[in-house]
């Protein structure tokens, strides 16, 4: 038999698994971005937001006329990579032209102010709930339960983190993607058109975004202009933690940062005796993250030199 | 309420203030002379009119209108008219500041009824002081903004609604065992939160669980429940706002198996329940106002009046704590007599012995009421008037 301290040192760990599969989902985003063009998108959390709106407003009239609401995601899916496209094109590909990976970084902040006001502008300030996604059942393993929503997210996860391997490995675009994450001038040099390689780039990441607003919704079903901040800043932090640019990496990051925010929210006070309190779990999650790099900097799973992706 | 649209609008105004604010002093010859007769009250108003928070405001004016016309049909007070000149603070505090300045420049002004949230009622504050006109701000909660000079409020104050929320929870649902959720950034939540945890210990109750989130806009709060839920307590008071307690805190306290009560301040008026309304069940927030108690008799009466001037639309609870204020003004000029100086009214308004729509009340030495506290119950989805907490 458990005894009830387990169960809840289990159960925290589940809070954990819930929080966590959403950020890794978002920051295997980051990471694929990053391994290729060496640009840390910060509007990667706002094509969440992006995605989200799209449920928001398609679910219902699919509920409505019957179909299943998360095929909400097929149109969340692509409009985030209209946006993530239109946002490469116009701002990103001038810049890195002209500019170096500094004006790219400065960039990609305005991108995810420009997209958090004009989502003011056009929805306004106010929350707004999304219905019910996804029904699936939660699975109990006597006082534990784990909800279907995890390990869907965990699941699709994995998928991803698979599929996303196997395509950088084995087909032409994969390649391409290596190469031109490898050496700009020498890819262009061997036929391929780098454009259209960082283009097809940012369309996956921003496809990846958009599953991950659709997971997002489903766990925390409300919406506003500010959301994708917060969860971008937490999900960049776990694609770091994991070793920015592995993607393996951004799956164990995401799920070791929720469950360290999960286990320091029950525990600290706890363990302090009060003094430090759950309020703090936020700095304490960055704190082990400056920690982990001080020992490895180059985070979990990254590799010192040589083969990005 | 008003907390977090302070913190908001603080943000988004800074800018937009320093514009219009400009073209407010440029523009400012002053429109008074006409309404300044002897025969006529004029009474300033600030409220919030455009911006994040208009339709705070948009009420409240509504409110001032109707007692306004209400009075002026009955014969007015001390045989003269009331006016009201009314000015939009824009939710600003920069804003707020020049047009009570404006308001106490013009001398037939005798009092001042708004402004809507709390951080321009704060910025205020040293003026109406300093220019000795009285002003009551309907609906600022904030426990910051008193002095016990010339600011008063219609409303309760933050840390009284924490107070109401232990005594409903010891004397009316009887529990013993009572557990608290806040968020320790937000002065909102963690201030009424406080007062509950002092007031259910004065009360015999046992606290058996104290937990706190770093904001009051978290969504995640399981593992804090998770120990709320282990801790055995029959009774959750989360103070937070609609927009966390909706779509968070409930559904998940819910999901974890926590089927005790759970309870909260004003911030919940406004919760989205349509996608799970049984989630909602016990749950219990305290408020200004109900449409539907009918232990006050002048409840009715307001709906009634209110209804005719605005097109069938049901008034709110800032309406109803703007058309209370007004009648606050009304009853202390009464009192005040023929010669209504601007210090006299301030006076009566202190010793007022009020009774409108949203309780009945005398206010407290910093100028709060110490008044009846509407207490709802969430009931499939629609909050229900479930009891009045005397003061």
């Amino acid at each position: 038999m458990l005894n009830n301290q387990l169960i809840l040192f289990l159960s925290q760990i589940f809070n954990g698994l819930k929080i966590g599969s959403v950020y890794s989902l978002v920051a295997l985003g980051y990471t694929m971005v990053y391994g290729i063009i060496r640009l840390i998108n910060f509007a990667h959390g706002d094509f969440i937001m992006v995605g989200s709106y799209v449920l928001m407003l398609i679910t219902p009239m699919l509920i409505a006329s019957g179909v299943p609401a998360w095929v909400a995601v097929i149109p969340a899916i692509i409009v985030c990579v209209i946006v993530g496209v239109v946002v490469e094109k116009a701002a990103y590909k001038p810049v890195r032209k002209k500019g170096n990976s500094m004006t790219a970084l400065i960039t990609a902040i305005a991108m995810s102010l420009l997209l958090e006001n004009g989502a003011q502008a056009v929805f306004g300030a106010d929350y707004k709930t999304i219905p019910n996604i996804l029904n699936l059942p939660a699975i109990k393993f006597g006082a534990l339960r784990i909800t279907g929503d995890t390990l869907l997210s965990i699941v699709l996860g994995i998928i991803i983190m698979i599929g996303l391997q196997l395509f950088i490995k084995y087909t032409r675009n994969g390649k391409a993607m290596r190469a031109v994450a490898e050496d700009k001038e020498a890819a262009t040099l061997m036929g391929i058109n780098v454009d259209s390689t960082i283009t097809l780039t940012f369309a996956i990441g921003a496809a990846l975004a958009g599953v991950a607003s659709l997971m997002y919704c489903a766990a925390y079903p409300q919406v506003s202009p500010m959301m994708g901040a917060m969860l971008g800043l937490k999900a960049f932090v776990a694609a770091v933690l994991g070793g920015i640019g592995s993607i393996p990496g951004a799956m164990i990051g995401g799920i070791a940062i929720g469950i360290i925010e999960s286990l320091t929210t029950a525990y600290i006070g706890t363990i302090t005796g009060g003094i430090i309190t759950s309020a703090f779990s936020d700095a304490i999650v960055f704190g082990i993250l400056i920690i982990v790099l001080l020992v490895k900097p180059t985070g979990l799973m990254g590799k010192n030199l040589g083969e990005k992706v | 309420m008003t907390a977090k649209f302070a913190v908001k609008l603080g943000t988004l105004g800074t800018a937009f203030a320093m514009l219009v604010g400009m073209g407010a002093c440029s523009g400012g010859s002053m429109s008074d002379s006409s309404n300044s007769s002897s025969d006529t009250y004029v009474i300033g108003s600030i409220t919030t009119i455009s911006g994040a928070a208009a339709a705070y405001g948009e009420a409240e004016l509504k409110g001032f209108n109707l007692a306004i016309s209400e009075i002026n049909k009955a014969g007015g007070v001390n045989g003269k008219k009331l006016s009201l000149q009314n000015l939009d603070d824009k939710g600003d505090a920069t804003e707020a500041s020049n047009a009570f300045n404006r308001l106490s420049d013009n001398s037939s002004v005798i009092a001042v009824a708004g402004p809507t949230i709390s951080s321009t009622t704060a910025a205020i504050t040293p003026l109406a002081d300093s220019a000795k006109l009285a002003t009551i701000a309907p609906a600022a909660t904030s426990d910051s903004i008193e002095t016990g000079n010339y600011v008063f409020r219609a409303c309760f104050k933050d840390s009284y609604q924490g107070e109401v929320a232990a005594k409903f929870a010891a004397e009316n649902l009887k529990v013993k065992k009572v557990a608290v959720l806040y968020g320790t950034g937000d002065a909102y939540s963690s201030g009424t939160a406080q007062a509950f945890i002092k007031t259910a210990k004065a009360e015999g109750l046992d606290v058996v669980a104290t937990e706190n989130s770093s904001s009051a806009d978290a969504t995640e709060y399981s593992s804090q429940l998770q120990k709320i839920q282990a801790s055995g307590a029959e009774f959750l008071y989360a103070p937070y706002y609609y927009s966390t307690a909706g779509p968070y805190i409930i559904p998940q306290a819910r999901s974890l198996g926590f089927t005790g009560v759970i309870m909260g301040p004003d911030g919940y008026d406004g919760l989205q329940t349509s996608e799970n309304p049984s989630a909602f069940n016990d749950v219990y927030y305290t408020t200004h106002y109900s449409p539907d108690d009918t232990s006050n008799s002048k409840v009715a009466a307001f709906i009634e009046s209110y209804k005719k001037a605005n097109n069938n639309n049901d008034p709110n609870t800032f309406a109803a704590l703007g058309y209370d204020t007004i009648y606050m003004i009304k009853d202390a000029l009464e009192k005040a007599g023929k010669d209504a100086s601007r210090e006299s009214v301030r006076d009566e308004i202190a010793k007022l012995n009020f009774s409108g729509v949203t309780g009945s009340f005398t206010l407290d030495k910093t100028g709060s009421p110490k008044k009846s506290v509407i207490v709802l119950k969430e009931e499939d989805g629609t909050p229900k008037y479930l009891t009045t907490v005397k003061a």
